[in-house]
């Protein structure tokens, strides 16, 4: 049987009792306090009982207090000398919490340990102990991170002062607090004491009592908290970058974010060297660009993607010309690039900039390949791809013009060179097996755009019916208005909302006059010695196919329209045949009966992406790849995992202002539509950039300095500097960023 | 009668609802509510209420909050709101409004310093920037003097010779936040002891225009017509206290409270919770055979000017305690009662307990030290206590 602590007076000492409690926020300290309140009040005593209540947050140090007394407690100070103490988190225990206590006093600690090994830290006193966490979990009061122990812990302390389990159920009957109970009988079981030690008490810490009253003559000079804030902490900032959506959305693998961001801090010439280092073809793509970046822009969902495509193309038109040659490399490399489009050009840029010499096969009497015959000047003008091809060149790119490759000779490169890449296109042309379809007046549509594009006589009169939904029938229909015809109607078996051409050139051909027809499918052409007429057959959509779009179904419903010319935009493909005998692609490299060759195959015969983006990340890759295989040490580019990208909902928007993309400045439809110039002007200025969240990355935007409560975040080499000795772990800056360009770790 | 441990928040909350159940039979009750730390809570417990003709309405100001009170009241309710601090200077242009229309809102401030920088603990400052706006102001030591002093708020200042709205004001966390054992009465007895309100300036349907454009001689009568309320308020005090007692069975506190006076040539006069500790400082100087007693102004307006300088007559030395700064003079209790004093008599104010200070015996022994050592007073000094 353990003694009552004032045997020889009952509960309270002198008529009087004081305790105070130690817990950190979240534990129920204070309501511990209230919990001990109506025990005694049930024990017929008048109390008391409150909380020290501040700007306080979960973990930090909290103090409560309860008095007992026979006659009305009319004392409203804090608890300075309490007859017995309790300590809700052995964390907490130290000199300075147990100051004050009264020699004889119990000291009850929530704590595994046993009482007469703590009773050696703490002479003098009752130390009674209870693993009150591990009794509340095994109860499941609070949650599994967060178990909260005063229901339980108020049991050991009854047990502790000797007052009887019937007043304490009797208490949780009255408080609500019956499921608690168990617990706290548990802890009325299992509380172990030790009788005092033989010690000093005042030696064992006697310092939390009163603060000494200044004299009214004294002066004080309030000085900075000595109160090292930074050990309440299980969680600390930390600024770390994110992938922003657009860079992990960019085929091509452009740092856009940096671009974007390094043009409106620091101007053209900065963004300029941002995409130097992934693409040599920053003008065509701010200009042809599906911009797919900004599809993944997280401004999209707030009031607009920013005009990524319309910032590129203003870094390419007002950038600096380049001029630095690159040193060449260690153990320079001689690479044969077949095929000058997108693909080749990147991988040449590539290889030239690591100081490889690169020799660039082209069939064509200029390199550029689609860009260059396929898409219209009034979409690319050719200077512009002129300008960039010549910087390619410049890096010290051999051209080899005009010279189309026999399988022979493509046999004889590996002997010439150390590699090859190969980057030779979509050669096949997708073709309509349907009657009439051989009547002279229908034609490829890249074939017509090639003519279009060299100068070629390619005049078209009356009514041009293109078939098709992509970029290619967008530009054969423009194209064809541009060369003389009347009419142009596009014909697409799908929805407008499936079609793959970008969304602003289908806008555009809309307001040149084009008219489109959807859910059209061509079953067979007319005429007389020359196409006079298309029937169309009506398509429904079926259930949907594998790319997530409605598959077309074709119905018997036909109607005939008059037409002058057809245009067919159906796709293309690549055309393995044109390899030599023996080679085969797999997985971007080619090998000859089995074994490899130092070949590599680039964009579209490699991919089939289609894109002009896709073309440049796919020719860096393939042209690294070549260079790992001949031994250098090159990273080699992997399109990033969009998953993995800032979503929105971690971008606080709120710090944002709402302001409309600005838009490209487009020449009147009404004019435009007769001559083959730019319609596009490019944005009017590059406020877009300053739209820019930059998702992921810091900007020194000082949001976390001025949010932070402690105030213990300054501005440091460039970014910040966090004083972690105060940093309680709030989280509030790595909240409030408005980028996400922080986060929190466990400690 | 229960007994409930409550936090006077929740006692205050309890109050204003029987309160406002009693005005069931004639136009009921209303309130305009906004949070602000410390009385948060007291707002909280009152929104969960269930009263019989009454609206609690959550806005968005402690602005608004007061003006739906002025509503409610201008058309016959019964009308509670309670505030803090900064919330009261927010509340303040219609706190004059509520005054001056002589509208007897009753409204539970708990004392807390005004920021910035900012502070939650107590002080009197916030609503003793109030002092002229017009309110009767009651200033409690502990959650049942709340509670009793909530309910008699309403019999006061809806007396048709009072007509004025009331301001209990309590200490924050000390009081708003501690509980206590607390006796709430039953409904009955409040019924009985609160008749319904039937105020005579009520809108109606006779038009008429309330608060219009006053010309000097009707200002100047208006506002006298005020301190004329104000004046007689202590004498219906007086009535209201024998009510209470006669309905509750336990006695409301003097407008003016004194502790071991009947000797005492020296006098230390405070509000609130500080006279608690006062109490203990008398206790034990008395053990010693110092001749010292103890004054709490509980009615701090109208000021009992007439019972102060009767508590104060014949004392030789009186410490005044100022849980407040006014920057410039000093405390404003010592300003008002340094007048009162007989003369001839040293009054030495203290300005203690700024910013929640826990204001324990230790200090208020320096202040009798003082006081009993000085040759001659002067102007307020500060007493840190931290």
């Amino acid at each position: 049987m353990i003694a009552s602590p004032f045997t020889d007076q009952g509960l309270l000492r002198d008529g009087h009792l004081e305790i105070r409690l130690h817990g950190r926020g979240g534990q129920g300290g204070v309501t511990c306090a209230k919990i001990l309140a109506a025990l005694f009040a049930r024990t017929g005593h008048s109390v008391q009982a409150f909380g020290d209540y501040a700007g306080e947050r979960s973990g930090a140090p909290v103090r409560a207090y309860m008095r007992a007394s026979d006659t009305e407690v009319d004392n409203r100070n804090k608890i300075y000398t309490p007859d017995h103490l309790l300590v809700l988190d052995p964390t907490l225990l130290g000199d300075d919490i147990v100051g004050g206590l009264k020699t004889g006093g119990t000291l009850l600690i929530n704590t595994p340990d046993a009482p007469e090994q703590v009773a050696l830290r703490f002479p003098g006193y009752r130390v009674a102990t209870v693993d009150a966490t591990a009794i509340a979990r095994r109860h499941g009061i609070g949650s599994r991170s967060v178990v909260i122990v005063n229901t339980t812990l108020a049991g050991a302390f009854a047990r502790a002062v000797d007052l009887p389990l019937d007043a304490l159920a009797a208490t949780y009957d009255s408080l609500g607090l019956r499921s608690n109970l168990p617990a706290a009988k548990e802890a009325w079981t299992a509380v172990r004491m030790a009788e005092p030690l033989a010690g000093d008490v005042a030696r064992a810490g006697a310092v939390a009592g009163p603060p000494s009253v200044i004299a009214l003559t004294d002066h004080t000079v309030g000085a900075p908290t000595g109160l090292k804030t930074g050990s309440w902490r299980t969680q600390a900032p930390k600024y770390a970058e994110h992938l922003a959506p657009c860079n992990a959305w960019c085929p091509a693998g452009n740092d856009v974010v940096g671009f974007v961001q390094a043009l409106a801090q620091k101007g053209e010439a900065a963004a300029a060297a941002i995409l130097d280092a992934t693409t040599p073809l920053a003008g065509v793509c701010g200009r042809v660009c599906p911009a797919p970046c900004m599809d993944g822009c997280n401004r999209r969902e707030y009031d607009g993607a920013v005009h990524i495509r319309g910032l590129e193309r203003w870094i390419a038109d007002h950038r600096p010309k380049l001029t630095a040659v690159p040193a060449p490399a260690a153990n320079p490399k001689h690479v044969a690039v077949v095929g000058g489009g997108p693909a080749g050009l990147a991988a040449a840029h590539t290889l030239a900039k690591l100081g490889h010499k690169a020799t660039l096969f082209d069939a064509e009497t200029a390199p550029g390949g689609v860009l260059r015959t396929g898409i219209p000047g009034y979409r690319l003008p050719r200077d512009v791809l002129d300008r960039e091809v010549e910087a390619i060149l410049g890096l010290g790119v051999e051209l080899k013009a005009n010279t189309a490759l026999s399988k022979k000779d493509l046999e004889e490169l590996p002997q010439r060179f150390d590699g090859v890449v190969l980057a030779t296109g979509l050669q096949r042309l997708t073709g309509l097996e349907v009657p009439g379809a051989n009547l002279p007046g229908i034609e490829q549509g890249i074939a017509f755009l090639k003519r279009v594009n060299s100068g070629e006589p390619a005049k078209l009169t009356g009514h041009v019916v293109v078939l098709g939904g992509g970029n290619t029938a967008m530009d054969c229909a423009r194209s064809a208005l541009r060369a003389g015809a009347s009419r142009v109607t596009v014909a697409y078996r799908r929805a407008r909302e499936d079609m793959p051409a970008i969304a602003e050139e289908v806008h555009e051909a809309e307001d040149e006059g084009i008219v489109f027809a959807f859910w059209q499918a061509p079953v067979g052409f007319s005429g007389t010695g020359r196409v006079q007429g298309i029937t169309l057959a009506k398509v429904e959509a079926g259930p949907p196919d594998e790319s997530g779009r409605r598959r077309p179904v074709v119905t018997s419903q036909h109607e005939l329209l008059a037409c002058d010319a057809v245009l067919l935009a159906l796709g293309q493909g690549r055309d393995l045949s044109l390899l030599p005998e023996g080679w085969s692609l797999e997985t971007g490299r080619i090998s000859c009966n089995g074994a490899a060759l130092p070949i590599f195959a680039a964009g579209d015969v490699a991919t089939g992406d289609g894109t002009v983006t896709h073309a440049i990340g796919d020719g860096r890759r393939a042209a690294q790849r070549l260079l790992n295989a001949l031994g250098e040490a090159v990273t080699i580019f992997e399109r990033p995992d969009r998953s993995a990208a800032v979503p929105v909902t971690d971008i606080r928007l709120d710090h944002f202002t709402r302001s409309e993309p600005a838009a490209p400045i487009l020449e009147s439809a009404t004019t435009r539509a007769h001559h083959s110039g730019e319609v596009s002007r490019g944005l009017a200025s590059l406020s877009e950039a300053h739209r820019c969240m930059s998702c992921g990355h810091c900007t020194q935007c000082d949001t976390c300095l001025v949010y932070c409560p402690e105030g213990i975040i300054r501005r440091k080499d460039g970014s910040y500097a966090v004083d972690y000795s105060f940093c309680k772990g709030c989280g509030i800056c790595v909240s409030e960023c408005p980028r996400k360009a922080m986060e929190m770790s466990a400690q | 009668m229960t007994q409930e441990l409550l936090t006077a928040n929740h006692a205050s909350a309890l109050a204003a609802t029987l309160a406002g159940r009693a005005n069931r039979s004639a136009r009921g009750f209303g309130a305009g509510v906004y949070p602000i730390t410390p009385q948060t809570e007291c707002i909280e417990l009152l929104c969960k209420q269930d009263i019989e003709k009454g609206h609690v309405v959550r806005v968005e100001s402690e602005h608004s909050a007061m003006a739906v009170c002025i509503g409610f009241a201008i058309g016959g309710s019964r009308t509670f709101t309670a505030s803090s601090s900064n919330g009261l200077a927010y509340m303040a242009e219609n706190v004059f409004a509520a005054g001056f229309y002589r509208l007897p809102i009753v409204m539970m401030a708990v004392n807390r310093t005004l920021g910035p920088p900012w502070n939650i603990w107590v002080d009197h400052g916030d609503t003793l920037m109030l002092r002229d706006a017009g309110w009767i102001q009651f200033y409690c030591e502990d959650n049942q003097e709340v509670a009793d002093t909530i309910l008699a708020a309403y019999r006061l200042g809806e007396d048709a010779r009072v007509c004025l709205p009331v301001m209990v004001c309590q200490d924050a966390f000390v009081l708003s936040h501690t509980i206590a054992q607390t006796d709430m009465p039953e409904q009955a007895l409040v019924d009985k002891f609160l008749p319904p309100l039937d105020l005579k300036h009520r809108i109606s349907l006779q038009a008429r225009t309330v608060g219009g454009l006053d010309g000097a001689h009707e200002n100047e009568l208006h506002r006298w017509q005020q301190e004329t309320a104000m004046r007689g308020t202590e004498a219906v005090y007086a009535e209201v206290q024998t009510a209470f007692e006669e309905v509750f069975g336990r006695k409301l506190p003097d407008a003016v409270v004194p502790y071991r006076m009947d000797d005492a040539e020296f006098v230390i006069v405070s509000m609130g919770t500080t006279h608690s500790t006062v109490r203990h400082v008398i206790d034990a100087a008395r053990e010693r055979g110092v001749k010292v007693g103890a004054l709490r102004v509980r009615l701090f307006r109208p000021l009992p000017v007439q019972a102060l300088e009767t508590w104060l007559e014949g004392r030789t030395r009186i410490a005044v305690l100022d849980r407040d700064l006014c920057p410039g003079l000093g405390g404003i209790l010592w300003s008002e009662v340094r007048p009162l004093a007989p003369q001839g008599a040293l009054v030495q104010g203290y300005v203690m307990g700024l910013g929640g200070g826990d204001i324990r015996p230790a200090n208020i022994e320096k202040v009798l030290a003082d006081l009993l050592a000085r040759e001659k007073s002067e102007r307020p000094v500060l007493l840190e206590v931290g």
